[in-house]
């Protein structure tokens, strides 16, 4: 983990609510997915502290070494991101929390990415990418112009493996991705279910729909959450969220002991 | 003069205490020090102040607990820790290790309880130094009635200095109408510097879900939006007792930081910066002491308190 000074070289908007950056570091990135960093591109006072973005991509070639985040304008940080050009300076803090657990052999996994949520979960896409069981992917939005760019979804091009999900029909599955994971379960034995894991990121009503569904179905989950942040490395204890410690609620940050949690810790 | 001279950024803090420069870090902002070794030495500060402890660990409050507002930020953590028994336990050893000088602040709900976490911690040989929240606005009972008056800190003050050969500083809050005499009734009961600001009470609402943004409704503002007040707080405190002030709020940079050496700090504590910036404190102690070096300036002790007033 560490604290860097980077030059942007590449701000881009995709469609019509994604941008994609890629920041040049003087050391190379090694992370887990559904790890974060916090960024910052604006001299001055005003924001005061840095946006949490996952980590999306890291890249390492001749002596070169670069990171990359996918975001979407929400606010006044993310729209002076959008702002940002090629050589300006930026700082970040990464890697930071505790992303997905990818161990397990033989599983089914299911990556589910609601909105800008699928910047988490392609990351770990990449990772299952190269093993045997593979995945199947979940991508929910609005509408189709909110889906990510087809050229950006890993595995894309495998039948079966990619299900796009649209609130209002205008591409894919008429609904949402609880919805389709719903569809997707009927007529899965106990034992198939067992063997396939959650893996989700995306607005909190998803992630908690999701939740009881799987946990009805004893499906595992595996939740990125997502909370305001002010350090975004453990010190502030701002970033909680409500987390079930055997029979009683601890206040977990999410910037540290997540932003992966077991969803059926999560107190929804 | 001395060419190339190096500065003395020593400060003495009364108490016995000399600390190796007058850049702290401040307590709810920097967990308990060790989080920030991966961006720095910690050791190279004048002193780290760790998250506010209690007799028993805390939970806090509920979520949400922070809001960015304009050049400031929100904050109603409701003091969550982890106790001064895991802290002494499993904290100090590596501090020790890490060469950190370091200094415990603490609160209760009652006098009794500001006792209890005052003793356990003096057994720490190697702390530096009680800080004692009398202060604090999210929890309620949380310190602030004792804060509030010169009575009210006088009796803590008093009792809490029975119990600890430590130099004890006392914290005090903004939210009074005269800190002057508070801070005087902290002197006369026995602290040996005291340590201002704590965070301004504020609140921010939804005006769509006609709700408050936090959880616990008000929270403490801290950051740059608060230094002028900070800083006529301190001048004003300053001039009031003779024992050392140190200056909290708002500092970002090394500038802002001799801005309250000037009007009479001893030292000064970082806060919010350290999450604006992981290695904001360190560079405050680059800054400093290059700053006294270009102004030939031979210590933090003489530049302090020299402002011009006419
Ligand atoms: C671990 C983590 C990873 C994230 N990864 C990505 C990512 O890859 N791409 C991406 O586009 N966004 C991501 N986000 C969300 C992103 O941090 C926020 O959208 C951003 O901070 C908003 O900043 P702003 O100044 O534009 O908006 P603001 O003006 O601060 O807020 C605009 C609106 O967004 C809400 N909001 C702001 N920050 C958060 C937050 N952290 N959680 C929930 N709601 C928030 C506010 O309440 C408000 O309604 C992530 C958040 C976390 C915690
Ligand atoms: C998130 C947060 C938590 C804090 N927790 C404590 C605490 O536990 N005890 C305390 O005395 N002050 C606490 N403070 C107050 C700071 O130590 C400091 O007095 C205040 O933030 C003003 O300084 P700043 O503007 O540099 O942040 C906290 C402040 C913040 C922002
Ligand atoms: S953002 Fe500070 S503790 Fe998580």
């Amino acid at each position: 983990m560490g604290f860097r000074h980077g030059t942007i070289v590449r701000n881009e908007g995709h469609g019509t609510i994604f941008y994609r950056m890629e920041v040049a570091l003087p050391e190379p990135v090694q992370f887990v997915p559904g790890q974060f960093a916090m960024l910052s591109g604006w001299p001055g006072n005003d924001p005061l502290l840095p946006r949490p973005f996952a980590i999306y991509r890291a890249a390492s070639a001749g002596g070169r070494h670069s990171v990359e985040f996918v975001y979407k304008v929400v606010g006044r940080g993310t729209a002076l991101l959008s702002g940002l050009h090629g050589g300006d300076p930026v700082s970040v803090t990464l890697p930071l929390g505790r992303g997905f657990d990818l161990s397990g052999e033989g599983r089914t996994w299911w990556l589910v990415g609601g909105g800008v949520g699928f910047s988490t979960v392609f990351p770990a896409a990449d990772s299952l990418g190269h093993r045997k069981g593979g995945f199947e992917l979940f991508l929910g939005g609005r509408t189709r112009d909110q889906l990510p760019p087809k050229d950006w979804t890993p595995g894309g091009h495998t039948a079966g493996r990619l299900h796009l999900c649209t609130d209002d029909g205008t591409a894919g599955f008429h609904g949402t991705v609880v919805d389709a994971i719903r569809e997707r379960m009927k007529g899965m034995g106990v034992s198939d279910l067992a063997r396939v894991t959650i893996l989700a990121c995306g607005p909190r009503p998803m992630l908690k729909g999701l939740a009881e569904l799987a946990a009805g179905a004893g499906v595992a989950m595996q939740a990125s959450l997502e909370n305001h942040m002010a350090c975004g490395f453990g010190v502030c204890w701002g970033c909680v969220a409500a987390i079930r410690d055997g029979e009683a609620t601890a206040y977990r940050r999410v910037c540290k002991e997540g932003p992966v949690f077991n969803a059926m810790e999560v107190v929804w | 003069m001395v060419r190339d001279m190096t500065p003395d950024l020593s400060v003495t803090l009364g108490g016995g205490l000399t600390i190796k420069n007058p850049v702290m870090t401040a307590s709810g902002t920097f967990g308990y020090g060790l989080e920030f070794a991966p961006f720095y030495d910690i050791s190279r500060l004048g002193c780290l102040i760790v998250k506010g402890l209690s007799r028993e660990p805390v939970l806090g409050n509920p979520p949400q607990r922070i809001f960015e507002t304009a050049s400031g930020m929100l904050n109603a953590i409701g003091l969550q820790n982890i106790g001064v028994e895991r802290f002494v336990r499993d904290v100090v050893p590596r501090l020790e290790d890490a060469g950190a000088t370091f200094a415990a602040n603490i609160y209760g709900k009652t006098p009794e309880d500001y006792e209890a976490v005052a003793e356990r911690v003096s057994e720490v040989s190697s702390l530096a130094a009680i800080e004692v929240n009398a202060s604090c606005p999210n929890v309620k009972e949380g310190g602030i009635a004792f804060g509030s008056s010169p009575d009210g800190i006088a009796r803590l003050v008093e009792r809490v200095r029975r119990k600890t050969g430590k130099p004890l500083w006392v914290k005090l809050s903004p939210n009074v109408t005269d800190v002057g005499s508070i801070a005087k009734a902290a002197e006369d009961a026995g602290a040996d510097a005291v340590t201002l600001i704590n965070t301004l009470i504020g609140m921010a609402v939804d005006h769509r879900t006609r709700r408050p943004v936090l959880a616990n409704v008000t929270g403490g503002l801290s950051g740059p939006a608060i230094k002028p007040v900070a800083l006529r707080m301190v001048w004003d405190v300053c001039r009031k007792v003779k024992i050392p002030v140190i200056g909290i709020g708002g500092i970002m940079n090394a500038e802002d930081a001799l801005q309250f050496l000037l009007v009479g700090a001893s030292a000064v504590q970082i806060g919010t910066a350290n999450f604006s910036n992981p290695r904001a404190a360190v560079e405050v102690v680059e800054g400093i002491e290059s700053f006294l070096r270009e102004e030939k300036i031979a210590s933090v002790a003489d530049y302090r308190g020299t402002l011009r007033l006419s």
